[in-house]
């Protein structure tokens, strides 16, 4: 499948808004949060994204939002003579008081740790996650360290 | 036969760095793994956020020791894609270079660290020497030995010494000569062919869904490098090919991993060899650098251990509002159930050494 | 008195039956009798009765030390064993200080993997939150006498990681150091400039004493 013509059926999922080019081959879009399941098993069944690449969290202060990288490694989705591969970036925003999402590591065992990772560092709950705990940071250590209202001493002040 | 856990590390002779494997082992045969990350954990991502955009490659350097420029350089590509900044022919070329000899360096350093946990200590001695080389070289641009920040956002810190070229040939026809003396200690080793071959075997599709990519995901035969599949500086001006394992009995193993990393650097010297021939003149940073910057921007480079990516979201200031890091070996590790289950205890240096492990990057 | 011994191989026991009874008539400790089968906690109570006590009264101990000291010095200073243990960046350069060309092994360091083999720990790296009670573990675990070095910017004082909330600022902070290396990486050079400094304080500083309590 041509790249331009991925674009234009991914325009008619359900909660999919915003779909862009934003280089020769990365598609960025905009989910909904109740749809996100249903566009990422249809993302790895129908075009092939065999790979998780990266999720991460961003605290946007008040939102959150997760940005969801996932790439074609011997997928059906092409670009015309260019032996590049095609990338998607999707960005999901999630209420501060409710930071829970649908667990893509069922679909993507490489979401697993990331997930993870999301949990440990910034506090979003995967639901549906078979192992969530904290992976970088040990057991009993207080609060989410990346999101922006974590406050910790260092030795000395700011230059 | 009663089950039960083993824990390795973080101490380890095996562990190749701080980490912890626990391995629940049905008498020999393992059958369930949990590896323990974090010990390292240093806070890379949130550090960046308090400093300059610039300052940060202090920070790169450090994220993997084995090979520092790779990530440097993913950062720099990264900035410079959410700046927009046009960096030099000839910088490139130089990029091209100093990445190539860091593979090298980071591939001979993987290869130093593995055979003593096969037992073949000579192979450490071997690969170690030759690492020193290429340290020696790349010390002399960048006047350091391990950690080079020589690659700056729009450009490198400065153009290369005289008399790099000349040095460089000689250093590569040596490693040439002494890559051909390898393969009779070890690729025709019976012994070494017995520990590696048939041992922590997966699939490709089985590695695509874990997230295991780089050498590791070559050597299932998958023709996928992301200095092609997703080019970078001069890699698609330059004749190479992805060096993978033809599909076969025991593809996939840990000596099929191992042969892609030595082919690989074989690799690395013809386009290091090739850069010296195309580079051309002029200069060497990008004229005009901007501080600030804001929205968003990730590129991905191919990194000695896989697909390295950094997502950098601005605000508008000079500092990243939010730094991403992906770890190829962040996922590789966390898969190590899966390709662990089935072999023996003693099998497990053979299969955690061939995935080149490096903490620093993982633990970020 | 036989009654009160403590299980162990008895043909051992029968073996040194001619050995056991001059001793016991010198310790009067009961079961000091087959020392092979002592437990340790047993075996350390013995060997002070046994020597420390009897060469401190006869006047022994100060010849036995005059004689052994210089030698127990030598071989202290001559043969450190580290801790095969890495952490960060310094790590690899510990191993490349191993490699033909610096050939740190000339100075008599031979890497041990197990810290009951060893007598100087090298941190070569930063000591997260995480690490340090294992860290704290390894160093109880090394038996005297011991030695830390700091090796690197990030074990003397957190070094580039100075503001990091999981970064502990040295590892002076929870454990003696003796010897500290600069540097960030250390080159192989400045380790061996390390070890050659830890040789001189181990001479001036360590006497070296066989027995000691």
């Amino acid at each position: 499948m041509e790249i331009t013509k991925f674009m234009k059926k991914l325009s008619s999922h359900k909660g999919v808004s915003d779909v862009a080019l934003i280089r020769d081959n990365v598609v960025k879009l905009d989910l909904g949060k109740e749809d996100s399941k249903d566009f990422f098993i249809s993302l790895k069944e129908d075009y092939g994204f065999e790979h998780c690449s990266l999720i991460s969290a961003i605290d946007n202060q008040p939102q959150f939002e997760l940005v969801y990288h996932f790439s074609v490694i011997e997928g059906s989705i092409f670009i015309k003579d260019s032996p590049k591969t095609v990338m998607i970036e999707i960005h999901i925003f999630l209420e501060r008081d409710t930071p829970t999402i649908e667990s893509v590591s069922d679909l993507w065992f490489g979401a697993n740790w990331h997930e993870r990772e999301a949990y440990d560092l910034m506090g979003i709950y995967f639901l549906g996650h078979p192992d969530l705990r904290r992976v970088l940071l040990p057991e009993g250590f207080a609060g989410h360290p990346l999101r922006k209202d974590y406050v910790y001493e260092i030795h000395e002040e700011e230059w | 036969m009663a089950e039960m856990w083993i824990s390795m590390g973080p101490q380890h002779p095996m562990t190749h760095g701080l980490w912890t494997l626990k391995v629940k082992v049905d008498g020999e045969t393992i059958v369930d793994a949990d590896p323990e990350l974090g010990y390292l954990h240093r806070s890379v991502e949130k550090m960046g956020e308090r400093r300059k955009y610039f300052m940060n490659t202090t920070l790169t350097d450090r994220l993997c020791y084995a090979s520092s420029t790779t990530w440097t350089h993913c950062y720099a590509l990264s900035v410079e894609e959410l700046m927009g900044v046009e960096v030099p022919q000839r910088a490139q070329y130089i990029r091209t270079i100093m990445l190539e000899l860091q593979r090298l360096a980071s591939h001979l350093m993987w290869a130093g660290a593995y055979m003593p946990d096969l037992g073949h200590i000579t192979g450490a001695l071997y690969f170690w020497r030759d690492r020193e080389l290429f340290l020696n070289l790349l010390e002399l641009p960048s006047g350091s030995r391990l950690l080079y920040n020589y690659i700056r956002i729009g450009g490198v810190k400065r153009d290369l010494p005289d008399g790099f070229e000349e040095k460089t040939e000689r250093i590569l026809k040596l490693f040439e000569q002494r890559l051909d003396e390898y393969a009779d200690l070890f690729e025709n080793s019976k012994i070494f062919r017995m520990r590696t071959e048939d041992v922590g075997n997966f699939t490709a599709s089985q590695a695509m869904n874990l997230g295991i990519t780089g050498p590791n995901l070559r050597g299932c035969g998958t023709k996928f490098d992301l200095r092609k599949q997703d080019s970078y500086e001069i890699y698609d001006e330059i004749d190479w090919e992805i060096q993978t394992r033809e599909a076969g009995p025991g593809y996939g193993d840990c000596f099929s991993r191992y042969m892609v990393r030595i082919d690989e650097m074989k690799e690395s010297v013809k386009i290091i060899r090739e850069c010296f021939k195309k580079m051309p003149a002029g200069p060497t940073m990008a004229s005009k650098v901007p501080i600030r910057a804001s929205g968003d921007a990730f590129r991905r480079t191919e990194d000695s251990r896989g697909e390295a990516l950094m997502y950098l979201v601005g605000d508008g200031s000079d500092r990243p509002y939010r730094w991403k890091i992906k770890s190829p070996m962040f996922t590789t590790i966390s898969a190590c159930p899966h390709y662990l289950k089935g072999y023996k205890v003693a099998d497990i240096p053979s299969i955690m050494g061939s995935i080149d492990i490096c903490i620093g990057e993982t633990d970020k | 008195m036989s009654s009160k011994r403590i299980g162990g191989n008895p043909s051992l026991r029968r073996g040194l039956g001619s050995k056991t009874t001059d001793s016991e008539k010198i310790m009067e400790d009961p079961p000091a009798g087959d020392w092979l089968a002592l437990r340790s906690d047993q075996f350390l109570k013995w060997i002070d009765n046994a020597v420390y006590n009897a060469a401190e009264a006869t006047g022994m101990r100060e010849v036995v030390d005059r004689v052994t000291r210089p030698i127990f010095n030598y071989a202290q200073r001559f043969s450190p064993h580290p801790l095969h243990f890495g952490i960060m960046c310094c790590a690899i350069e510990m191993g490349q200080a191993s490699a033909p060309d610096h050939d740190i092994d000339r100075l008599g360091l031979v890497y041990r993997s197990s810290p009951r083999q060893c007598d100087v720990l090298i941190v070569n790296g930063p000591v997260c939150e995480k690490l340090r009670p294992k860290l704290k573990t390894l160093y109880e675990q090394m038996p005297e006498p011991k030695w830390v070095v700091a090796m690197g910017e990030c074990a003397i004082s957190g070094g580039p990681y100075w503001d990091s909330y999981s970064v502990v600022a040295g590892a002076d902070t929870f454990m003696p150091v003796d010897v500290y290396i600069p540097g960030c990486p250390v080159r192989p050079e400045a380790l061996m400039h390390g070890f050659l400094t830890l040789q001189k304080k181990i001479r001036e500083k360590e006497p070296g004493l066989f027995l000691r309590r």
